[in-house]
């Protein structure tokens, strides 16, 4: 079966700036692909030209086989998209936001009836479904902004940032929802800058930087692709020198060192078991005192500083 | 407030003026007239909702929907159009009760040619703000529009005395929306058999016209400069 979305040399640029720099990648259809990076990266301009609703400088998509530039009227029939910041103007209410929605979508007026109750139910809003939206908190609003995709049921479902300012409750219902709509057969494009995120519910993930993809493929993939299977962090009770940076460097086992602060060091080694006594050693002989050591598996942020450098979080200051 | 100015102007600037005029039945030409401007000003409105729609990213939101183009500019024309008319409507309702219609039939000819200058204007509205992109810009234009459209209009004064006034300003005025919408509502409510209009049919076409360029030119600049590249 080919891939629900093939996106070939897509590129946007604002002046002298790309904000996707062409960008190609396949989303097979029935995944979940969660497309990660920093807020600047290029995930809502790489998703607002596969909606057609702003047009590529340079390349193309095909979505469900439709050209975005040629048949946009046709892609947009197949997607929906809860928007990072929920877009409700001049309806009121929850309930008037997801049935006006509901009947752009084409849906009858005694289908609307009962699914406009059924989807607020879902996510928890139909209690308040005559409150007016200015008044909900920024998660009830995500919560109606996911409800436009939930009743519309598209073939495609874009979400972007969905739990961004959600507390845990709410995020793990959100997430339960989209997993939902993957199992009823949705494709799911999910655009997030938080890596547990992408890593729990995503079939695929694609790391965006400045615009570029870097890298693309499974979360256990990408975490195993990184050289040194095992991570130690080191908290310092001071900074550390350049000197002891380069001294752990010369282990073999240690892949590579990642100065996350002055006093942090993340070391990123292969057999941690015989390394680690050697590396306290090695710490007390130079009198270099520690305040704490913590192993751990690679994560996706281990993922994208392996890739860019930075962490998601420094990636995310340089974008600001 | 509308309403508030409405009444002020029929009540007092309409008497009053009237007092002057030479016209026969100057009063209920005025307030035809009136009941017209007030319409244009209401379906105007439309192209500030754009702003403030461009504010709140709510473009996105429509732009992303499973409706084409046109459809999504012909809605949002025609929905301008409409709410401007159900604005005035108590509004119009007053002006007949003060002028009296005559003919059911012709009235009925005018209140459509009516609907169709109301979605005309929100049509020029949405496609004057598109191109403008800036809320003060379009602000400011359309008081100089309104200053033009409805002054170079047969709304107050018949076209014979802006003929008189000026050639070039007489010629301007005869192919105006507003005239021809000002004059078919006159011939509907039987105030235009005294005055001028011999042909109807003219002033009709013009609406149509104006209707169908601003819908059709609207989806071709909404598609080309909010699609192309977001708002700003």
């Amino acid at each position: 079966m080919p891939p629900i979305i093939q996106i070939q040399n897509l590129t946007k640029k604002f002046g002298n700036l790309a904000a996707v720099d062409h960008l190609d990648l396949e989303i097979e259809e029935g995944e979940i692909f969660g497309l990660l990076g920093p807020n600047g990266a290029g995930k809502t301009t790489a998703i607002l030209m596969l909606a057609t609703v702003i047009k590529p400088t340079e390349g193309t998509a095909l979505v469900g086989g439709f050209d975005i530039r040629k048949s946009p009227d046709k892609v947009r029939g197949l997607l929906g998209i809860a928007f990072q910041e929920p877009k409700m103007l001049w309806v009121a209410t929850p309930w008037d936001v997801v049935n006006w929605h509901a009947k752009v979508c084409g849906l009858s007026t005694e289908e609307r009836k009962r699914r406009v109750k059924q989807v607020l139910e879902t996510v928890d809003m139909w209690e308040p479904r005559h409150k007016n939206v200015h008044a909900l908190s920024g998660g009830m609003r995500k919560r109606v902004e996911m409800a436009k995709v939930l009743i519309q049921r598209p073939k495609i479902a874009i979400v972007d940032e969905p739990t961004t300012q959600i507390d845990v409750v709410g995020k793990h219902k959100i997430w339960n929802m989209l997993l939902e709509l993957r199992d009823e057969g949705s494709t799911i494009i999910l655009a997030t800058n938080e890596l547990y995120e992408a890593d729990r519910l995503s079939d695929r993930v694609g790391i965006m930087h400045r615009g570029k993809l870097l890298v693309c493929d499974t979360p256990k993939t990408l975490k195993d692709s990184i050289l040194g299977g095992d991570i130690i962090d080191i908290q310092l009770e001071k900074d550390a020198s350049p000197t002891i940076v380069e001294e752990l460097k010369s282990f073999k086992e240690v892949v590579d060192i990642m100065q996350v602060k002055p006093t942090n060091l993340r070391l990123y080694l292969n057999r941690v078991e015989e390394v680690v006594p050697q590396i306290m050693n090695l710490l007390m002989k130079k009198n270099v005192p520690v305040n704490s050591i913590r192993m751990s598996e690679p994560s996706l942020d281990d993922v994208f500083a392996h890739y860019t450098g930075l962490t998601i979080e420094e990636a995310q200051k340089d974008e600001g | 407030m509308r309403a508030i100015w409405f009444v002020s102007q029929i009540a007092l600037f309409g008497l009053i003026a009237s007092r002057m005029m030479s016209i026969p039945n100057y009063f209920q030409y005025y307030v035809a007239g009136l009941s017209v401007m007030t319409l244009y000003s209401a379906a105007i409105f439309i192209g500030f909702d754009i702003y403030e729609e461009a504010e709140h990213g709510v473009f996105e939101y429509l732009l992303s929907l499973p409706v084409s183009r046109k459809q999504l500019v012909l809605g949002r024309s025609i929905g301008g159009g409409l709410r401007a008319f159900i604005y005035v409507g108590p509004l119009i309702a007053l002006s007949l009760y003060v002028i009296g219609a005559t003919n059911p039939l012709s009235f009925l000819v005018a209140l459509f040619a009516l609907f169709l200058f109301s979605f005309g204007v929100s049509g020029m509205s949405i496609t004057i703000a598109v191109i403008i992109k800036s809320s003060d810009r379009f602000d400011i234009l359309m008081g100089v529009l309104d200053a033009l459209i409805v002054r170079l209009s047969t709304a107050m004064y018949p076209l014979a005395v802006v003929q008189a006034a000026n050639p070039l300003y007489g010629g301007l005025a005869s192919f105006n929306p507003v005239t021809y919408a000002a004059d078919l509502f006159r011939w509907g409510t039987g105030i235009e058999a005294i005055i001028t209009l011999s042909n109807p049919l003219w002033p009709l076409l013009g609406i149509i016209a104006f209707f169908a360029f601003f819908t059709f030119f609207g989806v071709i600049i909404y598609d080309r400069r909010i699609e192309g590249g977001g708002w700003q």
